[in-house]
């Protein structure tokens, strides 16, 4: 396509965005009230997973194998570990280096009678990439043989991932009400846009435009709507996250929590991103819906 | 260059709007399209702009059979005729100049060019003046013939006008059916469906006649009134 038509079309859809001020208005409004709300959430989901990438990297499973176990057994268990999903990493904890850190926690008193007779068993250190995953890595190591026990990360790392799946599943609902909230109050938009030009757009049938040509400025006029309605979205969401970070951080109670917020600057990349792909393909859709009854002549 | 072959339609009511009709005007060719209210001359008009399919029969524009054309390609068959209705159709928010313009935006036109044919219009429709008022400003009379332009602007082989002179009164009527006599004298086949009696009977041209859906009479050089 010529540059001319190219500039045409996208005229014809900004003057689109400003003849419906109202409902420009409304459908921005309402738009950026569901982004909102989805971006609450979004910014908490990325905290906790932020947070609990950063446990995961810290914790692991400890695996005990069973005292009788030889060299190459205890070889064949670093291997099979090493096989299962989810499982980054594996370091090798023999008895000695088991006394030791021991030593270095508990202190040289306690363990003193240990040393001659170590009964500590050798044991495997496994990291996971991703903690969800920690039940069912727990369940396969436990069926490789010569696995005595397992020690586990603490309830309490259990529970923040609950909540950290709970809050990805509340985004994922509020994701969607918002994708089909939006569609429908874009299309609606668009239809009135499409109603006030349908003389135009009949006259453009008779000299012969194409349906694809018609339907470029009210595409475009979605995409507008959607867009500016994700650039105010993360504007805000900006203003607002950067203020709560302002109040939380330094707080005792994020001290006594040992919680790190993440900086705005460090999500902003992703969240205009998603929110302008949002916006832009709610645009887009919602102005499909609307113009798809206005072609069929 | 319009060759209807046993074309009939029936709407979804169970109107028959046509029946059996059969015709060809060729390439060239002035014809009037005379009947009243109800006749089926919108219908036809319709058949051939491709709004309506018929229920049975073909239609054939420039060679081509059209009564089997995709969507897809009914706006490159519109592309091959201007179109000029009653109710002139012009966009109030936009110039004499860029209504017609506009026509050739649609069919992406290069700027150049648009400069070039848009003035030229103009003057053959007698607007060259004006190109900068909008219809509001302009008589009916003027209107349509911003509406001629546009349906010129993009050099179809043939026009097709629906009533052009309903909305007028006789001088201007005059003055448009002129207008389409000197446009036809250029090597266009010009299509007029009309109700003004007058104009047909003095302009002998070839008039196709059609009632109750039937073409009752198609006369080469005739007038409206015909004994059936």
């Amino acid at each position: 396509m010529r540059f001319n038509v190219i500039s045409y079309l996208f005229k014809e859809g900004i003057k689109n965005v400003f003849k419906n001020k109202k409902s420009t208005i409304s459908s921005l409004m309402i738009m950026c009230a569901t982004m909102l709300i989805f971006g609450l959430f979004f910014v908490i989901g990325e905290n906790i997973n932020a947070f609990v990438k950063e446990i995961a990297d810290a914790q692991g499973i400890r695996v005990f194998l069973i005292n009788s176990a030889t060299d190459s057994e205890i070889e064949e268990v670093g291997k099979e570990l090493l096989e299962i999903e989810g499982v980054r990493d594996v370091r090798y904890i023999s008895k000695e280096e088991g006394l030791e850190s021991m030593r270095e926690t508990l202190g040289d008193e306690i363990i003193a009678g240990y040393t001659e007779n170590n009964i500590l068993p050798a044991s495997y250190e496994v990291k996971l990439t991703d903690l969800e995953l920690n039940e069912e890595v727990q369940k396969d190591i436990l069926q490789i043989p010569n696995v005595e026990d397992i020690e586990s990360s603490n309830p309490v790392i259990e529970q923040i991932i609950r909540l950290a799946k709970g809050v990805k599943i509340i985004t994922a609902v509020i994701l969607i009400l918002l994708i089909v909230i939006s569609i429908a109050i874009i299309a609606n938009t668009i239809k009135l846009t499409v109603h006030a030009r349908r003389k135009e757009i009949s006259i453009m049938k008779y000299v012969g435009a194409t349906n694809s040509f018609i339907r470029w400025p009210f595409l475009v006029e979605g995409v507008i709507i959607g867009v500016i309605a994700g650039l105010i979205s993360v504007g805000i969401v900006g203003a607002l996250y950067t203020y709560f970070y302002g109040k939380l951080s330094g707080t005792i109670f994020m001290d006594i929590a040992n919680l790190k917020l993440i900086e705005f600057k460090d999500m902003f990349e992703l969240i205009l991103i998603v929110y302008l792909g949002l916006g832009a393909g709610i645009g887009a859709i919602g102005s499909a819906i609307s113009m798809r009854k206005y072609l069929d002549v | 260059m319009i060759e209807f072959r046993k074309v009939c339609k029936k709407y979804g009511t169970g109107t028959m709007a046509l029946k059996n009709v059969s015709f060809n005007i060729q390439k060239g060719e002035f014809a009037f399209l005379v009947g009243s209210s109800g006749s089926g001359k919108s219908t036809l008009i319709k058949l051939i702009l491709k709004e309506e399919e018929p229920t049975s029969g073909n239609i054939i524009i420039n060679g081509k059979d059209t009564t089997f054309l995709k969507q897809g390609k009914v706006p490159y068959l519109r592309r091959s005729m201007g179109v000029v209705f009653q109710d002139f159709r012009l966009l109030p928010d936009k110039t004499v100049y860029e209504n017609v313009a506009f026509a050739m935006y649609i069919v992406k036109a290069t700027p150049k060019h648009i400069r070039r044919q848009v003035p030229m219009v103009l003057s053959l429709v007698g607007l060259s003046g004006k190109a900068k008022m909008y219809p509001s400003e302009l008589s009916g009379g003027e209107q349509q013939r911003v509406a001629l332009a546009r349906a010129l602007v993009n050099n179809p082989s043939m026009i097709i006008a629906d009533e052009p002179t309903g909305n007028l009164d006789p001088d201007t009527a005059w003055d448009i059916m002129s207008l389409l006599n000197e446009i036809n004298m250029r090597g266009t086949t010009v299509v007029v469906a009309t109700h003004a009696k007058e104009i047909v009977d003095q302009m002998k041209k070839r008039v196709i006649h059609i009632d109750k859906g039937v073409i009752v009479k198609d006369d080469k050089k005739g007038g409206y009134n015909c004994e059936i």
